[in-house]
C-alpha cells in the first residue's frame, strides 16, 4: 500500500563543494545519465544541476509520442532499445510510466511519401522492428474519421503503421528517475542554473552556478535546448539551432484514438492522453531562440489541419497551447560527444523533438561513455565530428538550405 | 418552475419561451436565456458528474470557469452550457454519466478517494507489468467526458476570419474598458472593444446600487449607448479574446449575431496599444464539499436572479469576503430571496456604514471573521456549517443554497499571456502587474478597485494614457491630467482577503481546490509530502488547473495554500502559467472558411478536358496522367515512337540581367557560366554549401550581361531568395526576375516533335539550323513569340515553348491542331517521371537527398574545379568530398528477369546490411526489362557488380530480388536521339 | 509570440512573412586553401550564447530584400 503513504520521490541534498559527475539539465536525459551512472557503474558522488525544476525543458513539455520507426538503421537500434526500456524501468524504479502500446501510424500524402514509407518499413523489418505500409482504408481501420475523399489539400495516400510505439506519460519518466537517482544516492539540486564552466590545463574542473561554484572531475551538458547556450560558455561552437516547437490539448474526451498518429505534409502529430486530451504537435518556429513563446500562428494552422485530417475535430476545442525549444541538428540526428577539446566534458545533445522516446537509453550509454571515458559502439554513428566531413546520418533525406536548420 | 420578475437588469424575454429538452424531457426557457439558466430556472441542479470521483456537481460559475457545466449540446459534446445562448429545440445530455445525473453507476468512487491519492495511479498497476495493459484499459475506459463521432460532422455552419488594425484594443466591456474607448476614442485614435458577453457593462448591467443619483445598470446602460455612438470605437461583444500575443496582436473569436446563432469568426486585430479591464471573478473559498451542487460563486446567484429572473434558491447562506458578497447578499433579499446569514472572512474593512444599515434593516444575521466549513447534503445542500476564523464552536445552518467565496481574484489571464510581470499584493490579495509590456494598460476592478467611481475613472485615465503614448494626438496634454487627478481624489484599491484556512478535513470530506480534476486540499499535500511542492510541479502531478477552466479556479489558490503549506510568505506564491487561448476557440472556427491556396497552370482546363489526373505538386495542381491508366503505357510509347506533349508551365522562369548577373550565377551555378552563350542551352546545377543537390536546369545568354534562366518547379519560388542570399555580402548589381508565372511553357517531345513544330511556325527549326541545345525566339502561329528550347530531359527530341501565359492555351490548340495528323497526345508528371528515369536524369529530391553530393549523383562533371574565385556554393564540400570512402552514390540497375519486381522505397542489401536503396524503378516496355535508379555504397558502385534487393512492407513478408549495377543512362546511353 | 521585424524598406512585419537567414558571420571565406574542417564549420557550427546576435532575415512575402538586424534569442525581440 505505499501509494497511500506519500513519501518524496527524491530527497532533498546538501550542496556538496565538488562532485565526481556534474551533470547540467534536469531533463529525461540528464536524468537518465544520472541514474545509470549510480546504478550500472556505482559511482557514488553525481550531481544533477538543475535552473528551474525538474522537467522544465522539453521533458515536461513534449508530446510524449515513442516510436522507434527511424530513417537508418543506426537509428532504429539505439530508438528500439529505448522502447524496450519503458517497461524495463517502470519496473526498476517502481514507477508507473504509463506506457501506452497504442502503436503509431505516419500518413503519407503523396507518391513519393509512400516510397518513403515503403523504404522505412524494409528497413524496420529487417532489423526486426515491426512496420507495415498501410492502404488508405486500412488508414482509417487504425485511425477512425480520417478523410479518405480527395477533398483535402493532400489526399490521404497510405501510412505507416508502428505497432511497437506510443506513449509514455512524460511527467511521470523525469520524476521515476529522479526518484530512482535519488534513491542511489544522486544529489538533485533545482533551481541551481550554471553560469560558467571552469576548466584548467584542457581538462573541466567545475562549474559556477546561482548557487555558488561546485568542482567535479566529469561534467556531461544535457541540458535539452539549451546546450548551445551551454556550450558557448567554453566558446564550443555546435550545428545546433534551437527552436521553438509547439504543442496543444484540445478539452478532454473519451477515448475514441486509439493510435498516435502523423502527418508529415500538415506538419501534424497528435494522439489522445490517458486523460481523454487530444494532445497534437505543430512545425517549428524558423529562428533561433531560447523562449518558450507560444504563437497564435500555429494555433490555427493546427486547426486547419486537423479538420482537414479528420472533420469530426470541427467539434473539439483547443485548451491550451504551450511551446518548448527542439534542438535541431542539420541531419536530424543527436550529438553524444565526449571528444570536445576539454578532457572530462560530455555533450548529448541535439536531439530536436525525439528527444523524449530516446531519453534513458541515451542516458544508459551516455552514462557508460563518461564512466569509462570511452564511446560505446552503439553512439559510434553520433560524433559530432560526422558534420565536418560531411557525412551525415540520414535520418531525413530533407537538405538545408543555408546550414542553419531551415 | 417560477420565475423572478427583476425588472429593467433582467435579459430575458418572458413572452418568448423556447423549448428544449434535456434527457429526453421537455423543458422551457425564454429568449435570453443560456443553456445553464434555463435548466436551472427549469429546476435542474445536477448538471453534470466529476471526472474522477463522479460527485455531483451543479451551477457553480457563469463564464465557464469550471466544466461543471459542460454537456452534449445537440450531439455536440463538451459545450459549456453556462456560455452557451439558448436555442428553441435543443436537445442537451449530460456527461460522464449513465442517465440521470442525480443517480450514477460510477457514484460509488467517491467513497475510495483515499485509495486515490495525488497521483496514485504512478504507484499502482505496474506490477505485474503484464496486467498494466489490462488496467490501463480500464483507466482509459474512465477518462475524458464528453463523446466524440470520429464519423460524424460537427459545426458545419458558417465560419469567417476578420483581421482588424487599432490603435487601441479594449478588453473588457465593463465600466472600466467602455471609459477607456471613449476617452481613447474622443483623442482620435481608432478603438476595437471586445466584450465577452452579449453586451457591454460588465457587472455594472446586473447592480441596482445608486451611482450618483441612478442605479448602476442605468449608469452602464448609459455608457453602453455613448460607446456604440462613438465615432471611432467599434465595439465587439460575444467576442471572448483568447490571448495578447507578441507586440500587441489580440486574438479571440466571436460567437453568434442577433442574426446567426450559427455564425463564428476567428479574428485577430494587430493594435498599436492595448487596455486589459477584464474584471475580477470569485475567488473560491476552500472547504469541505465546496463542490456540492447548490454551491455557488456570488455572481453567478447573483446573475441568476437580476438577469435571467431565476431564483437561486429559497434560503440563502452567504460566505463572503468582500463587500461586494454583501452587497448581493443585501440585493438578493430584495429581491424577495431569504438570506439565512452572511458571513463575512474579514473581520473589518467592508465600506462603509451603510452596508450594516442596511444588513440592520433587513435583519440580516451577519458574522464578521467567520466561513463556511462544511456543506451538507450529498446531491444538493441542504445546509451548511459555519466556523469563526479564529476557532471555537461551529454551528449548522439550513439552507438549500451556498454563496461562497474567499473574496475576487483579478482575471489575469490576459495580462499574463501578453506577459505582463505580476506579483502577489498583499493588500488587495490578488496579483497585480508590477511591469506591463510596452503599450499594454490596465483599468477596473481587477487592480482591486472597488468603487464604481474609481472604476470609470482608472478606464479615462487608461484612454488618455494610451493617447498620450500613441503619440500624442491629444487635444492639449492637461486633458490627460485632469482624470489622472480626479482618480486620486477617489477611493484607491479596497483590502482583499487572505488566505482562509481550510478547516481540519473530515473522513471523506473533500475540500476542492480544483473542479475539473477533483483536486483536493488533501492533494495538495500529498504532492509537497511527494517533493512536488511549487505550484507548476503540483500542477502536473495531481492535475490542478489542467482541466477546461484551466487556471481560474485552482490558479491563485493553489499558490497560496502551497506557500502556506510551506511555510512561506504569501507573496511568495508564483501562480503557473497561464496558457492560452483563454476561452476555448472550436477546431472550426479557427480554421475558418479552409481555403487552400494553389495555383493552376494556364492549360488546366485543357488538360481537365483531356482527361487529366490531377495532383498537387507543390504550390501547382498538375496532370499526373490522363485516362485510367495509371501506370501511362501509352503516353510513354506515344512519347518514344511518336510525339506528346507536356504542361510544363510551373517551370521556374527567370531573366538575370545587370552588370554582376555573371557574378551571380557564377556563385550559385557549379559549372563556368562565362560559357553561357545566346542561342545555346547550357545545363547546369545549384548546391548548398555541403554539395547537395539544390537545383537543375539551364541557362541562356541573351545579350551582354543579360540572361534567362530555368529552374525546377519546386525551387522556382526559393530562388531570388536564394540568389540574393548567396550574393548578400557582395554589393552587386543585378536584377533578378520571376517570370515563372507570366510564362507558360508546354514541351513538345517525340520523334515526330520537329514534323509538329514545322507545322506552326515558319522558322528553320531543322536539325542544322537548329540543334540540339539550341535556344531561338521563333514565332508560332499567327505571331505569338516564343522561346524554344531544344532539351531533351525525356529522352527524345524535344522542344520547349515559352511563351506569354496567357497566350498559351491558343500555342496548345495550334500544337494539338498541328499534331492531330500524328496522333500527338497530352503525357503527364508520371510518364516524364518515367522517361526521364530510363534516359537516367535525375529529378532532385528522388535521386539525391541529404547524404549525397553533386559528384556523389555523377554530376560531378559539370562542375569547375579550377574555378576558387566566384567562391562557388558548394565547392569546397564537393572538393573535400571527391574521393571519400563509403559515401552513396548513384548507379543505374537492371533487375534480374523472373525476379519479384522491387518498387521505389526497396533496400539494397548485404547480406543483413543494408547499403542502399532503389529511388525509382519501373518494368520499362522500352527497354523491355525492369530498370532502377538507386543509391548505393561506393562499394557496390560498379558496373557488373549483382546486388541484393529486398522490400518488407509488413513483418513476415519480405520479397526479394537481385539485379545488376549498371550506367543509370539505360535509355539511349549516346544521346543520339536527342540530337536527331 | 507573433512578434514582428522591421524590413527596411517596408517598415514592421509579422515574423511570418520573412525567412531567417542565420547569424550574421561575414562574407564568404576565401576558397583559396581553405580546409574542409574550416569550410563545414563556417556553414554549420555556430555560437549561440543566450544573447542578441546579429542576423539575416529576408522579407519574401513582402519586398524580396535580405536585411541585417539584431534580435534577442531569449525574447524573440528586435533590439536596436
Ligand atoms: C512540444 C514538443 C513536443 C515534443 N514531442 C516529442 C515526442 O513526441 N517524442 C519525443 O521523443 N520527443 C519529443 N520532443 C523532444 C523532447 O521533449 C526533448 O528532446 C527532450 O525532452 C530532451 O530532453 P533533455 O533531458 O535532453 O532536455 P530538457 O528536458 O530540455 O532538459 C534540459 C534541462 O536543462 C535545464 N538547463 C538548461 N540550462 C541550464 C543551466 N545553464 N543550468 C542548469 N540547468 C539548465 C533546463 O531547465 C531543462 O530542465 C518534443 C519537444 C517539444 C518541445
Ligand atoms: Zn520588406
Amino acid at each position: 500500500m505505499s501509494w497511500l503513504r506519500p513519501r518524496r520521490l527524491w530527497r532533498p541534498a546538501p550542496l556538496e563543494r565538488h562532485y565526481e559527475f556534474v551533470i547540467i539539465g534536469g531533463g529525461i536525459h540528464g536524468l537518465a545519465t544520472a541514474y545509470y551512472l549510480a546504478r550500472t557503474h556505482g559511482i557514488e558522488s553525481v550531481a544533477v544541476l538543475e535552473s528551474h525544476y525538474i522537467g522544465f525543458g522539453g521533458s515536461g513539455r513534449n508530446t510524449a509520442i515513442v516510436r522507434a520507426n527511424q530513417r537508418t538503421v543506426e537509428n532504429v537500434r539505439l530508438y528500439e532499445e529505448g522502447l524496450k526500456l519503458w517497461p524495463v524501468l517502470t519496473d526498476e524504479l517502481d514507477f508507473n510510466l504509463m506506457f501506452f502500446n497504442c502503436g503509431t501510424l505516419n500518413l503519407g500524402h503523396s507518391e513519393a511519401a509512400m516510397n518513403g514509407i515503403r523504404m522505412l518499413a524494409s528497413t524496420h523489418n529487417l532489423v526486426g522492428v515491426k512496420s507495415e505500409v498501410l492502404d488508405p482504408q486500412q488508414c482509417a481501420e487504425v485511425i477512425p474519421g480520417l478523410d479518405l475523399s480527395d477533398r483535402p489539400a493532400f489526399p490521404i495516400h497510405g501510412g505507416l503503421y508502428h505497432p511497437p510505439g506510443g506513449i509514455v506519460r512524460h511527467d511521470a519518466v523525469v520524476w521515476g528517475l529522479a526518484k530512482g537517482a535519488s534513491a542511489r544516492g544522486v544529489h538533485i539540486h533545482q533551481g541551481c542554473e550554471v553560469q560558467g564552466i571552469d576548466t584548467s590545463d584542457g581538462r573541466v574542473t567545475g562549474v559556477r552556478t546561482s548557487l555558488g561554484s561546485i568542482g567535479c572531475d566529469r561534467l556531461g551538458i544535457m541540458a535539452g535546448g539549451y546546450g548551445s547556450a551551454v556550450a558557448a560558455m567554453l566558446g564550443i561552437e555546435l550545428p545546433i539551432h534551437p527552436l521553438t516547437i509547439q504543442a496543444m490539448v484540445t478539452h478532454p474526451f473519451k477515448p475514441f484514438l486509439h493510435t498516435a498518429f502523423s502527418s508529415g505534409a500538415y506538419h501534424v502529430y497528435a494522439n489522445q492522453t490517458l486523460k481523454g486530451e487530444i494532445a497534437t504537435g505543430a512545425h517549428m518556429d524558423p529562428q533561433v531562440n531560447y523562449t518558450n513563446d507560444a504563437t497564435a500562428y500555429y494555433l490555427k494552422h493546427q486547426a486547419e489541419a486537423l479538420v482537414e485530417l479528420m472533420p469530426a475535430l470541427r467539434g473539439v476545442r483547443f485548451m491550451r497551447i504551450w511551446s518548448g525549444l527542439a534542438d535541431m541538428t542539420p541531419d536530424m540526428a543527436p550529438i553524444m560527444e565526449g571528444e570536445l577539446g576539454y578532457e572530462g566534458l560530455y555533450l548529448d545533445a541535439g536531439w530536436g523533438y525525439f528527444g523524449f522516446k530516446s531519453g534513458p537509453v541515451a542516458g544508459k550509454y551516455m552514462a557508460q561513455y563518461m564512466a569509462s571515458g570511452e564511446r560505446p559502439e552503439i553512439l559510434a554513428p553520433f560524433r559530432l565530428g560526422r558534420f565536418l566531413e560531411n557525412r551525415y546520418s540520414g535520418e531525413t533525406a530533407a537538405v538545408m538550405k543555408y546550414g542553419h536548420w531551415d | 418552475m417560477s420565475r423572478l420578475r427583476p425588472g429593467e437588469t433582467c435579459r430575458v424575454d418572458f413572452s418568448r419561451p423556447l423549448e428544449f429538452s434535456f434527457l429526453g424531457r421537455e423543458m422551457t426557457g425564454y429568449a435570453g436565456d443560456t443553456v445553464a439558466s434555463a435548466l436551472y430556472g427549469a429546476g435542474v441542479r445536477i448538471f453534470g458528474r466529476s471526472l474522477k470521483y463522479h460527485r455531483p456537481r451543479g451551477l457553480y460559475s457563469m463564464e465557464g470557469e469550471s466544466a461543471n457545466t459542460f454537456m452534449s449540446i445537440d450531439g455536440v459534446p463538451n459545450e459549456c452550457a453556462e456560455t452557451t445562448e439558448l436555442r428553441a429545440g435543443m436537445a442537451i445530455e449530460p456527461q460522464n454519466v449513465r442517465g440521470d445525473p442525480g443517480r450514477d453507476r460510477f457514484g460509488f468512487l467517491d467513497a475510495f478517494d483515499r485509495l486515490m491519492p495525488a497521483g496514485f495511479y504512478y504507484h499502482l498497476f505496474h506490477r505485474p507489468y503484464a496486467l498494466w495493459p489490462l488496467f490501463q484499459s480500464g483507466l482509459r475506459r474512465m477518462a475524458g467526458t464528453g463523446v466524440l463521432d470520429p464519423g460524424a460532422e460537427y459545426r458545419n455552419g458558417v465560419r469567417t476570419e476578420r483581421y482588424l488594425n487599432a490603435d487601441v484594443a479594449v478588453i473588457g466591456g465593463g465600466p472600466a474598458g467602455m471609459a477607456a474607448a471613449l476617452a481613447a476614442g474622443e483623442s482620435g485614435l481608432r478603438v476595437c472593444l471586445f466584450e465577452r458577453r452579449g453586451r457591454l457593462g460588465g457587472q455594472m448591467t446586473w447592480r441596482v446600487r445608486d451611482f450618483e443619483g441612478e442605479p448602476l445598470y442605468r449608469r452602464a446602460g448609459a455608457l453602453a449607448a455613448r460607446v456604440r455612438a462613438a465615432e471611432n470605437v467599434n465595439v465587439f461583444t460575444r467576442s471572448p479574446v483568447t490571448g495578447v500575443w507578441g507586440e500587441n496582436l489580440v486574438t479571440g473569436f466571436a460567437v453568434g449575431t442577433e442574426d446567426d446563432p450559427f455564425r463564428e469568426c476567428h479574428w485577430e486585430c494587430r493594435a498599436t496599444t492595448v487596455v486589459v479591464a477584464a474584471g475580477c471573478m470569485d475567488r473560491p473559498l476552500v472547504f469541505n464539499h465546496n463542490d456540492r451542487p447548490g454551491v455557488m460563486q456570488v455572481g453567478t446567484a447573483w446573475r441568476l436572479a437580476r438577469t435571467y429572473g431565476v431564483r437561486p434558491g429559497k434560503s440563502v447562506a452567504f460566505s463572503v469576503a468582500d463587500d461586494l458578497g454583501l452587497e448581493a447578499a443585501i440585493d438578493l433579499d430584495d429581491m424577495g430571496v431569504r438570506i439565512r446569514f452572511i458571513a463575512d472572512a474579514r473581520e473589518s474593512g467592508q465600506q462603509g456604514p451603510e452596508v450594516f444599515d442596511a444588513l440592520c434593516d433587513r435583519a440580516i444575521p451577519f458574522f464578521p471573521g467567520c466561513a463556511v466549513s462544511r456543506a451538507v447534503g450529498r446531491k444538493r445542500v441542504r445546509g451548511c456549517v459555519l466556523r469563526s476564523l479564529k476557532g471555537g464552536r461551529s454551528r449548522r445552518f439550513r439552507c438549500d443554497l451556498l454563496v461562497a467565496n474567499a473574496g475576487m481574484q483579478p482575471r489575469i489571464g490576459i495580462l499574463a499571456t501578453a506577459k505582463a510581470r505580476l506579483a502577489y499584493c498583499t493588500h488587495t490579495h490578488g496579483y497585480q502587474p508590477t511591469e506591463l509590456p510596452p503599450g499594454v494598460f490596465v483599468a477596473g476592478s481587477m487592480t482591486g478597485l472597488r468603487d464604481p467611481r474609481s472604476i470609470e475613472a482608472s478606464g479615462r485615465v487608461a484612454g488618455y494614457g494610451v493617447a498620450e503614448w500613441c503619440g500624442g494626438r491629444l487635444k492639449s496634454v492637461a486633458g490627460a491630467r485632469a482624470p489622472a487627478r480626479e482618480a486620486e481624489a477617489l477611493p484607491g484599491p479596497g483590502a482583499g482577503c487572505g488566505i482562509i484556512h481550510a478547516p481540519a478535513i473530515g473522513r471523506g470530506a473533500k475540500a476542492f481546490v480544483d473542479l475539473d480534476e477533483d483536486g483536493t486540499y488533501k492533494n495538495v499535500k500529498e504532492s509537497i509530502a511527494r517533493g512536488l511542492d511549487v505550484p507548476e510541479l503540483a500542477k502536473r502531478f495531481a492535475g490542478f488547473g489542467l482541466g477546461p477552466g484551466q487556471y481560474r479556479v485552482a490558479g491563485q489558490n493553489l499558490a497560496m495554500i502551497m506557500a502556506d503549506l510551506r511555510g512561506d510568505p504569501v507573496e511568495t506564491a508564483h501562480p503557473t502559467t497561464v496558457r492560452p487561448p483563454l476561452g476555448a476557440p472550436s477546431l472550426a472556427t479557427l480554421a475558418g472558411p479552409g481555403h487552400d491556396v494553389h495555383k493552376r497552370t494556364p492549360l488546366h482546363s485543357e488538360l481537365a478536358g483531356r482527361g487529366a489526373v490531377f495532383r498537387r505538386a507543390g504550390a501547382w495542381q498538375r496532370a499526373r496522367h490522363f485516362g485510367d491508366d495509371p501506370s501511362c503505357r501509352d503516353e510513354i510509347r506515344n512519347v518514344r515512337t511518336n510525339v506528346g506533349v507536356l504542361d510544363s508551365s510551373p517551370l521556374g522562369k527567370f531573366r538575370i540581367h545587370g552588370p554582376d548577373a555573371l557574378n551571380a550565377l557564377q556563385r550559385v551555378y557549379m559549372s563556368d557560366m562565362s560559357k553561357a552563350r545566346p542561342g545555346r542551352c547550357k545545363y547546369s546545377a545549384m548546391c548548398n554549401d555541403m554539395g547537395q543537390l539544390m537545383d537543375d536546369g539551364v541557362v541562356v545568354a541573351e545579350g551582354p550581361g543579360d540572361y534567362y534562366f530555368t529552374t525546377s518547379s519546386a525551387r522556382a519560388g526559393d530562388t531570388v531568395e536564394w540568389f540574393r542570399f548567396h550574393t548578400r555580402h557582395d554589393d552587386w548589381d543585378y536584377n533578378l526576375v520571376n517570370l515563372t508565372d507570366v510564362l507558360g511553357s508546354l514541351n513538345i517531345a517525340g520523334p515526330n516533335a520537329r514534323r509538329v513544330l514545322e507545322r506552326l511556325t515558319r522558322d528553320n527549326v531543322s536539325n542544322q539550323a537548329f540543334p540540339y541545345l539550341a535556344c531561338r525566339r521563333i514565332t508560332v502561329g499567327d505571331g505569338v513569340e516564343a522561346r524554344c528550347l531544344r532539351l531533351g530531359f525525356v529522352g527524345e527530341l524535344s522542344f520547349e515553348l515559352h511563351a506569354p501565359a496567357s497566350y498559351v492555351p491558343y500555342l496548345w490548340d495550334l500544337v494539338m491542331e498541328a499534331g492531330a495528323d500524328f496522333g500527338i497526345r497530352p503525357f503527364g508528371l508520371e510518364a516524364q517521371n518515367c522517361l526521364r528515369a530510363e534516359k537516367g536524369h535525375v529529378i532532385i529530391g528522388m535521386e539525391s537527398e541529404q547524404r549525397v553530393t553533386l559528384t556523389d549523383i555523377g554530376m560531378g562533371w559539370m562542375w569547375d574545379r579550377e574555378d576558387t574565385v566566384s567562391k562557388k556554393v558548394g565547392a569546397p564540400a564537393l572538393r573535400a568530398c571527391d574521393r571519400q570512402p563509403g559515401r552513396l552514390n548513384l548507379v543505374g540497375l537492371r533487375v534480374e528477369e523472373g525476379a519479384k519486381a522491387p518498387r521505389d522505397g526497396t533496400l539494397v542489401v548485404d547480406g543483413d546490411k543494408i547499403v542502399g536503396y532503389v529511388c525509382t524503378t519501373r518494368s520499362s516496355d522500352t527497354l523491355g526489362w525492369q530498370y532502377g535508379l538507386a543509391l548505393v555504397h561506393r562499394e557496390h558502385a560498379f558496373p557488373g557488380r549483382r546486388i541484393h534487393l529486398c522490400h518488407e512492407e509488413a513483418p513476415g513478408q519480405r520479397v526479394t530480388s537481385t539485379a545488376f549495377v549498371m550506367s543509370p543512362h539505360f535509355y539511349d546511353p549516346r544521346g543520339e536521339r536527342l540530337r536527331s | 509570440m507573433t512578434f514582428r521585424l522591421t524590413c527596411p524598406v517596408c517598415g514592421k512585419r509579422d515574423v511570418y512573412e520573412f525567412t531567417f537567414g542565420g547569424q550574421e558571420r561575414g562574407p564568404r571565406p576565401e576558397q583559396d586553401g581553405l580546409s574542409a574542417e574550416e569550410h563545414f564549420r563556417w556553414t554549420q557550427f555556430r555560437l549561440i550564447p543566450n544573447e542578441p546576435q546579429e542576423e539575416w532575415w529576408y522579407h519574401g512575402q513582402g519586398c524580396g530584400v535580405w536585411f541585417r538586424t539584431t534580435r534577442d534569442p531569449g525574447t524573440n525581440r528586435e533590439v536596436r
